[in-house]
């Protein structure tokens, strides 16, 4: 509760910061509320103890896993506020709204992983997609972005209608919002009742649409490459470790008893498969640079969906969860924080080539970051979906050999990039230079990749 | 101590980006002789009774996921290390009259190569031996991509996806093991008692990552490309040490793994192999491209190699570890001649080659001498080896045995020919300089190893057989206990 709260106070002082027309007090009152936050969340992970306890909500509860989350979220949004800086050097204008928004959005989040019931859930999810639809249409200048922000405010509009819809069945069915008392009704049931499973159908279709799974996803890669980069960014790493988390708490927790449970498993494997090719299939001839990052974002949704079908107990699930969604994120950081440098206006995969020469330290984070995302050891990418596959072996260890052979597949494009990045240019390119907070954000996210998964022992 | 063998590549790796240009050459050569050092001091310690020496840490390293941090090393392990420590300074000192050995990139990524390959060696940890598996992977692809032949793209993409593939065969199997398992400790995993049919399918998918990297012959087809596109280190480090992980992996992970998978896996793999062996030979000879030759020949002495390992007998195994010893000091020796051949003509064709001998004598004795140990004539270790193979294989299967041991024939023919078609011959070139010193101590140091190896093989096989009795012996029981 206190890291939310100062989340959001300082994304309300970062916006009326934004008057002094200074953007590096925006940044930073943002930048530091999130550190301070970062701060009082890892205390109250030692202590067990919040600093303002007498704050409390019923319709939020942050226990051991939703304040994990939080943590990550704020180091993500950390991170991603300090890639966009750059932006905002040359062109000063709109950088309260966009800061703001983004602490907005995080605090959305927060509360998306907080939640113990569904309109607290509600409240989070438009508190987190309403400031994205505004920030995927910030770069005024470019069509695109206008074009991303009007498409994915139409369709994600339409699927919290579509949720709403299902949430309404779902209260039909049980008579409350609250997660327990729908678990508790939905075990007293001796026949699962039809009006329960229409609501759980078209929550699962809208949760389907908001990570973008396939057949859900034809959004995703038109938003991803309009969007600002530091946006695309929030959206697959924060964004999706919000939406994941939210949505896996209310599988497991309600829905994911019994009969119920196998009502919805079996439609969500077909979508799993179908994301799996889907996304890495598409991914193999992209010639865009964000384009193949959104295909292969896509086929991370896939691989993450296993958690979902793995049977497992959510007190198990939501630390793999974790581990995964805080490497992707990582990975995702490094790579739109190279796009970000390398700046080139036609975001070809070509572009790419000669970065060894122009920047070299670039060039190391760029292929550090793929090859997380392509998860070859030692990055913690791999570690990740190491243990995301292992843990659903046990109950579907086909549908693991399915995304195995999908790896393999997705190594071609990952590779395509990786070797653009380490062959030279055609024509001599001038050198790149990184801002000190570029840098040090590039360092964070390289370590976070590198040794994330070495560091993490150390802790427990 | 053991610490040193992680950390001394890592520390050379990244402090050779920063030396002067100058200095790299001699940088590299004194950092893989420490680690050669190092190796040595662990052979001294090792009380060599066949025991794993364990090192590290048993408890779980990742809460709840079972990878513990154990490493060790028993005679097997120690033999490829001392083999990986020996050939990464030869390969060094063999590359001193390139550009490249200037390269800091390229002398780094050989310390990140070594790295791999030590952790290959040590782990007896299943999920560590595959992370350092894939390790291996990324330093001599990108060696290769940045300083192989020009038109190499296509045939790296295709060795890294093919390899690649293959790991991801192995990953899935290790998973499906592990879930059985308490943890990915060697000894927890061969604890568990599998049906034969899952033995056989997870044992596949090990057999197929390592049949990729061998390479066995229905999976060999990105090897001569790879071979010929990279340049003259990156192949050395392919042939000489990489494609013994495969091996090491059989002795150590495959069998004692799935001892249950023997029968159904054993007789396929050898027909493979043995296929594999004729067919690298029958090729072999035909190739105008003398690094093609080598490439080919050296698929054909490595498939015996994998042939004698799955026969799964005391002397075929002892033989097979001479062969991986033998085989990575004469492959080095082999490519390294090709470059001299190279470096001076510009041309590895072997119809425009010929009349070396008269203009470049001790070239030409050395290279005589190295093509003799590579058709395993005796008094050179290759004889001992392929020997003791193939009365394995005769023992295994008579059939089998006589067609495997047609390598002994076929090997002298591409041999000799590309030697003859190379050497001699109505001269060629105006002028053909003799060996630089650099050369001269490569070709030399591997010639002298290779001949006290064939007259006393008994250094290795000392070193090596309780090792090999106690891995043979663990398998024997039925239950792998």
């Amino acid at each position: 509760m206190d890291a939310l709260l100062i989340v959001f106070a300082s994304g309300l002082i970062s916006l009326f910061a934004a008057f002094a027309k200074k953007p590096w007090l925006v940044v930073g009152s943002a930048m530091a509320g999130l550190l301070a936050a970062i701060i009082v969340i890892i205390g109250q992970l030692q202590t067990g103890k919040a600093f303002f306890d007498f704050l409390t909500y019923e319709g939020l509860a942050f226990d051991q896993g939703a304040l994990l989350f939080s943590l990550a979220i704020c180091v993500l949004s950390l991170l991603i506020i300090g890639i966009g800086y750059e932006r905002f050097k040359e062109n000063p204008e709109h950088t309260g709204e966009y800061i703001g928004l983004l602490m907005f959005s995080a605090t959305g989040a927060m509360i998306m992983t907080a939640y113990t019931d569904m309109f607290m859930f509600f409240l989070g999810l438009e508190i987190l997609s309403i400031p994205i639809y505004v920030m995927a249409g910030s770069n005024k200048a470019d069509v695109r972005s206008s074009e991303a922000s009007l498409k994915y405010f139409l369709t994600g509009s339409f699927a919290t209608g579509i949720f709403l819809f299902g949430l309404a069945w779902v209260y039909g069915a049980t008579g409350t919002f609250k997660l327990i008392e729908i678990q508790m009704k939905i075990q007293e049931m001796e026949t699962l009742s039809p009006i329960l499973m229409i609501g759980v159908l078209l929550i699962m279709a809208s949760f389907i649409f908001k990570v973008g799974a396939a057949p859900f996803h034809f959004w995703s890669p038109d938003v991803y490459d309009g969007a600002p980069p530091a946006v695309t960014g929030f959206m697959a790493s924060v964004v999706k470790m919000a939406a994941f988390y939210a949505f896996l708490k209310m599988f497991s927790v309600c829905f994911g008893l019994g009969e119920l449970m196998d009502f919805w498993n079996g439609a969500l494997v077909v979508m799993i498969i179908i994301t799996l090719f889907v996304g890495n299939l598409s991914a193999l001839r992209q010639v865009k640079f964000k384009r193949l990052l959104a295909y292969s974002s896509i086929t991370h949704v896939g691989y993450t969906l296993l958690l979902f079908v793995s049977q497992l107990d959510f007190n198990y699930s939501s630390p793999i969860l974790w581990f995964y969604m805080f490497s992707y994120g990582f990975s995702i950081v490094g790579i739109i924080a190279v796009a970000i440098a390398v700046n080139d206006s036609e975001d070809r995969i070509d572009g790419l080539k000669g970065l060894g020469k122009r920047n070299p330290f670039l060039a190391i984070v760029g292929i550090v970051s793929l090859l997380s995302l392509a998860g070859i050891p030692p990055t913690s990418g791999f570690f990740a979906k190491y243990v995301l596959f292992s843990s659903a072996w046990a109950s579907a260890s086909w549908l693991v050999i399915i995304a195995l052979i999908n790896s393999g597949i997705s190594i071609y494009y990952y590779l395509k990039v990786i070797v653009t990045i380490a062959s030279p240019a055609e024509q001599e390119q001038e050198k790149i230079k990184l801002s000190p907070l570029t840098i040090a954000v590039m360092l964070v996210a390289l370590v976070g990749t590198l040794g994330f998964s070495f560091i993490l022992p150390l802790l427990y | 101590m053991e610490v040193l063998l992680f950390i001394l590549p890592v520390f050379f790796a990244l402090s050779v980006l920063i030396v002067p240009k100058s200095g790299v050459r001699a940088y590299g050569i004194i950092g893989s002789l420490a680690v050669l050092g190092v190796v040595i001091a662990c052979m001294m310690q090792y009380s060599n009774d066949g025991t794993v020496h364990l090192f590290g840490n048993k408890e779980e390293w990742l809460r709840s996921t079972g990878i513990t941090m154990s490493f060790g090393y028993d005679g097997i392990s120690l033999l490829m290390l001392l083999l990986t420590a020996v050939l990464v300074p030869l390969i060094l000192v063999s590359n001193f009259k390139n550009e490249l050995a200037e390269n800091r990139l390229f002398t780094s990524m050989v310390f990140f190569m070594q790295l791999g390959l030590i952790g290959v060696f040590i782990s007896m940890d299943g999920l560590w031996f595959y992370v350092f598996w894939e390790i291996t992977l990324i330093p001599i692809f990108l060696i290769s991509w940045w300083f192989g032949a020009p038109e190499r793209k296509a045939a790296l993409m295709k060795f890294f996806i093919y390899t690649f593939v293959g790991s991801l065969a192995m990953l899935a199997a290790l998973i499906g093991l592990k879930v059985n398992a308490a943890s990915f400790q060697i000894e927890d995993l061969k604890a568990v008692i599998l049906t034969s049919k899952t033995a056989c399918w997870l044992a596949l998918g090990f057999f197929l990552a390592f049949a990729i990297k061998i390479p066995i012959f229905p999976f060999h087809t990105w090897q001569p490309d790879t071979y010929t596109k990279s340049p003259m280190a990156g192949t050395m480090l392919l042939s000489g040490i990489m494609l013994k992980m495969a091996l090491y992996g059989m002795i150590r992970w495959m069998i004692p793994l799935f001892p249950e998978a023997m029968s159904c896996l054993q007789y396929p793999v050898i027909i493979l192999a043995t296929i594999g062996v004729v067919y690298g030979a029958i090729i072999a000879i035909k190739q105008k491209d003398m690094k093609r030759v080598f490439a080919f020949a050296s698929m054909s002495h490595v498939g015996l190699i994998a042939a004698a390992i799955m026969v799964w007998d005391f002397d075929a195994l002892s033989g097979s570890m001479v062969q991986i010893v033998n085989h990575g000091l004469v492959a080095v020796g082999l490519f390294l001649a090709v470059e001299i051949i190279e470096r001076r003509t510009g041309t590895r064709n072997l119809p425009d080659l010929g009349g070396f001998a008269k203009q470049a004598p001790k070239f030409a004795f050395w290279f005589a001498v190295l093509a003799f140990a590579s058709v395993s004539v005796p008094l050179t270790s290759g004889f001992i080896g392929e020997f003791l193979m193939l009365k394995g294989l005769v023992q295994f299967d008579m059939i089998i045995g006589i067609i495997a041991g047609t390598t002994l024939i076929l090997g002298a023919v591409y041999t000799f020919r590309a030697y003859q078609l190379s050497m001699y011959g109505p001269v060629t070139r105006d002028q053909f300089a003799d060996l630089h010193w650099s050369e001269l101590i490569v070709l030399a140091i591997i010639i002298i190893a290779v001949v006290i190896l064939g007259v006393y093989p008994a250094i290795i096989t000392d070193f090596v057989n309780p090792s090999l009795k106690i891995v043979l012996e663990t398998v024997s029981t039925p239950s792998g206990l």
